[in-house]
């Protein structure tokens, strides 16, 4: 993720600060190094890091922080400030029709983007479709049209065609009904002068309300003069990041919204069609700063919640808060759990939990484990009856046995399982008495939890994910 | 690519020069008090190059008494000086005493160096260099040249010139073999596997490759090891329509090394002399994958790995080269995209975190953009002749 290691690294610096009331310049000089060298490492333009460092510094330097404000606290607001006023809003995209060009480098995953960007449209109720124009790259057609067939999502194309402009025009006709019109191009670069010429007459041609321009996360720093090039020609709205799910940081979309004056768009983050999240600055930087990312984590709950629910209609997450809580419930909270994603990804959108919290004090493997282990659950699970899962308490020593014949687990692993059962059941009757069904209440309550140090563990590292993991 | 780099070296070279020159004035007037080293008709032109540059502030420095300690005579220097201009007191104000006798060397210190490396270290990042792999070859720098006695008529500017060229030709041509002997003396079929994160060319430079081999005289099959990514059977095949090669493919969903694995059988059915398989693109970072490229790896046995990467990568080129060599431990690596890039650090960094050479770049969207790789030329280019 975009500037992880800033976070860590810089609380670890600021922590220095703590306790004191002044701030000596050594200390700024400090502070400012570390974020010279996390941004640079994140592939920000070089320039940028320099600029941005320099406002910090003498920001630092030169205000007076409000009396009785920790020397921490007024660091911690300037770098604050300065980011947001970097990094902006997310952009905005109203949910009503509009066309969206796509623009980028080969390969920076444009096509892979707009099948992503039409699913999240659908998935906002609207009805969207992708155009393909990439007629220079062979297979780019199929790859559209497939990925839009994952996207349950409109597609028009045309292989035997081989002008873009033209597929453009048409396919803005024949798409005519659609509310959200997602046009992708070939992948290009600055210097191609004949390909610039050519998107500029797409451009002209759809005449879309606003052009994304998709950038690789591992683009280093010629983000910069692409993103002038681009918009310079196309005019850029916003930015789409790809690739994040690797290790790259993507400094180079703060370069690229910087050089266009414009903002971060979507974020991509895997290879499947649902792999997309709508940037959210203010999550993006409270994660940053080590404040956790309530709002990501709450989507993500809830689209789980809601895909579960999708394949299994008679399953209502809110009945267990009414009365019992099977197995299967639990069952079902771990396949929600793992369509939310990797747990450490999750952990990291909980206050208290993520960078510099609770996950920066577990071994590495941690994760791994916890994974491993709700995996062995799920084959300890196959192995029991119907009457077992709705009534774990009734299973005694001989079912143990039987089970871990049948699922080749050893008996210890299946107590585990009902003792942790157990555990989530106490979690959740704590719940019950607060719950109205709205999970925000719920967040805070987490958030409570995970500040003071742990306290949600229990239900969450422990495997499960807690009362609606 | 590589175009902003030299500009920046250049300019290193330019600041550690003048800084030498600048440190050579001053141990000229450290000189008296020590015992002069001789050569004085050299010093003597020296010196008087140097009064051109700084002539305020030397008149001043010509009476103080001389210092012992660099800084001291730096501060005594300045301060009775006329005002010398901003200008003069940032690129001289240390040199800017100096006159008496000389000792015809200088030795260059740490401390000289600590800001023109700075300014080599925002270069090489600006390059998209690593910063760990940027930080070694500034060590490496540093090493070769601090403690360098030197007298000052060696050019300073070629101390510096030999010392860059060493640490980036140590770099980037690390582990260089001749690919066309290696292909020309391996049994056939020679196999060679694709691999890297998705986007990066894997496919394009594969067909480019098929077209370099046909060009020296090699047949070659290619095998479509991505079962996984929409489109990615109709994209080589299109390729392999359009240079007339026979391709393998098996159903999206399949097992890519049965796929490599036949077209090996095919190939020696065939006396093809070369088989090219590509691999889906992969985030190191997907553990499943990677050991899916690990199973491929033992399955085929390839004579060679190369990885793909794009030259426009930055900081994380380092992080996913070393990870790819450790799954499948690669031959050499192809940079693709040097069209759209002006920086090049890329190559040094993956060159260097691999160990292995950078063998080809990608320059273009055509069969024969496909560029052997020159270590020595790209060096020669980097540091220019003239500047």
């Amino acid at each position: 993720m975009v500037l992880d290691d800033l976070g860590s690294s810089l609380r670890g610096t600021l922590d220095k600060l703590r306790g004191k009331s002044r701030i000596s310049e050594e200390d700024v000089e400090e502070v400012v190094k570390e974020i010279q060298r996390s941004l640079l490492q994140a592939d920000v333009d070089v320039s940028l890091v320099m600029e941005l460092s320099d406002n910090i510094k003498q920001r630092a330097l030169e205000e007076e922080p409000p009396s009785g404000t920790p020397a921490r606290d007024f660091v911690l607001r300037i770098v604050y400030e300065e980011l947001v006023d970097l990094i902006g809003d997310s952009t905005e995209l109203p949910l009503e029709e509009q066309t969206i060009m796509l623009a980028g480098l080969q390969g920076s995953g444009k096509t892979t983007s707009a099948a992503k960007m039409a699913w999240w449209f659908s998935k906002k109720g609207l009805r969207p479709a992708v155009i393909q124009t990439d007629t220079f790259r062979p297979g780019a057609y199929d790859q559209a049209k497939q990925m839009a067939e994952r996207a349950e999502v409109e597609f028009y194309g045309d292989p035997d065609n081989d002008d873009p402009v033209d597929i453009a025009r048409k396919g803005l006709e024949a798409t005519e009904d659609a509310d959200v019109h997602i046009v992708d191009t070939a992948g290009r670069h600055a210097l191609e002068d004949d390909l610039i010429d050519e998107i500029e007459e797409i451009e002209a041609t759809v005449d879309p309300d606003i052009s994304l321009l998709v950038l690789d996360a591992a683009i280093g720093q010629g983000a910069k003069e692409q993103a002038q090039q681009f918009d310079e020609s196309v005019g850029i709205g916003g930015v789409v990041i790809t690739k994040l799910d690797g290790t790259a940081k993507g400094g180079g979309a703060l370069t690229a919204v910087n050089e266009t004056d414009s903002s971060i768009a979507f974020l991509g983050t895997g290879e499947e069609v649902q792999d997309i999240e709508r940037f959210e600055p203010e999550g993006f930087i409270s994660r940053l700063l080590g404040m956790g990312d309530l709002g990501s984590l709450v989507e993500r709950v809830e689209r789980a919640m809601e895909e579960t629910q999708e394949e299994e209609e008679d399953w209502d997450p809110e009945d267990m808060l009414q009365g019992q809580f099977t197995l299967k419930d639990m069952k079902k909270q771990m396949d929600a759990m793992n369509r939310m994603g990797p747990l450490d990804q999750v952990m990291d959108m909980i206050p208290g939990f993520g960078g510099g919290g609770l996950k920066d004090q577990l071994p590495d493997d941690a994760m791994d484990v916890t994974q491993e282990r709700m995996r062995s659950f799920e084959v300890i699970m196959d192995s029991m009856t119907d009457q077992e899962m709705e009534n774990p308490r009734s299973v005694g020593q001989s079912q143990v046995e039987r089970i871990s014949r049948g699922s080749g687990q050893p008996e210890e692993k299946i107590r585990e399982l009902l003792q942790q059962h157990k555990m989530m059941e106490q979690t959740l009757k704590q719940f019950q008495g607060g719950m109205d069904g709205d999970m925000q209440r719920m967040m805070k309550k987490m958030q409570q939890q995970g500040g003071g140090g742990g306290g949600g563990m229990g239900g969450l590292g422990g495997g499960g994910g807690g009362p609606f993991g | 690519m590589f175009d902003s780099l030299k500009e920046k070296l250049g300019s290193f070279r330019d600041d550690v020069e003048e800084t030498a020159e600048e440190k050579a004035a001053e141990e000229e007037e450290e000189a008296p008090t020590e015992a002069p080293e001789g050569e004085t008709a050299e010093a003597a032109t020296v010196a008087e190059r140097s009064t051109e540059h700084d002539a305020p502030a030397a008149e001043s420095a010509v009476a103080e008494p001389a210092a012992e300690d660099a800084d001291e005579a730096s501060t005594a220097a300045d301060e009775p000086a006329d005002e010398p201009t901003e200008e003069e007191e940032k690129s001289t104000g240390f040199g800017a005493k100096m006159k008496a006798a000389a000792t015809g060397k200088f030795v260059i210190e740490e401390e000289d160096l600590e800001e023109p490396l700075w300014d080599l270290k925002m270069a090489l990042l600006e390059s998209d260099v690593e910063m760990s792999v940027a930080e070694e070859i500034l060590d490496r720098v540093e090493e070769e040249l601090v403690g360098e006695r030197r007298k000052f008529t060696e050019s300073t500017g070629s101390i510096v010139e030999d010392a860059l060229r060493e640490a980036l030709l140590e770099v980037i041509s690390v582990g260089q073999f001749d690919f066309e002997e290696r292909v020309a003396d391996a049994d056939k079929p020679l196999v060679i596997i694709f691999t890297g994160v998705n986007g990066v060319g894997k496919t394009t430079s594969i067909a480019k490759m098929s077209q370099y081999l046909e060009e020296r005289g090699y047949s070659s099959v290619l095998a479509n090891g991505d079962t996984y990514r929409a489109g990615a059977n109709e994209q080589i095949g299109e390729h392999a329509e359009a240079l007339d090669r026979k391709l393998i493919t098996h159903q999206q969903g399949g097992d890519p090394a049965a796929v490599i694995y036949d077209a090996v059988e095919y190939a020696e059915a065939n006396d093809v002399d070369v088989v090219l398989g590509d691999t889906a693109g992969r985030l190191h970072t997907n553990e499943g994958l990677m050991d899916q490229l690990e199973k491929i790896g033992r399955v085929v046995d390839p004579d060679m790995t190369l990885f793909v990467d794009e030259a426009v990568a930055g900081q994380d080129a380092v992080q996913r080269a070393k990870q790819f060599d450790e799954a499948v431990t690669i031959d050499g690596s192809i940079l693709t995209k040097a069209d759209a890039d002006s920086n090049g650090g890329a190559a040094i960094s993956v060159a260097h975190v691999t160990g292995k050479p950078i063998l080809f770049l990608g320059v273009g969207q055509g069969y024969d953009h496909l560029e052997r790789f020159d270590p020595e030329v790209v060096v020669g280019r980097l540091l220019g002749d003239e500047s």
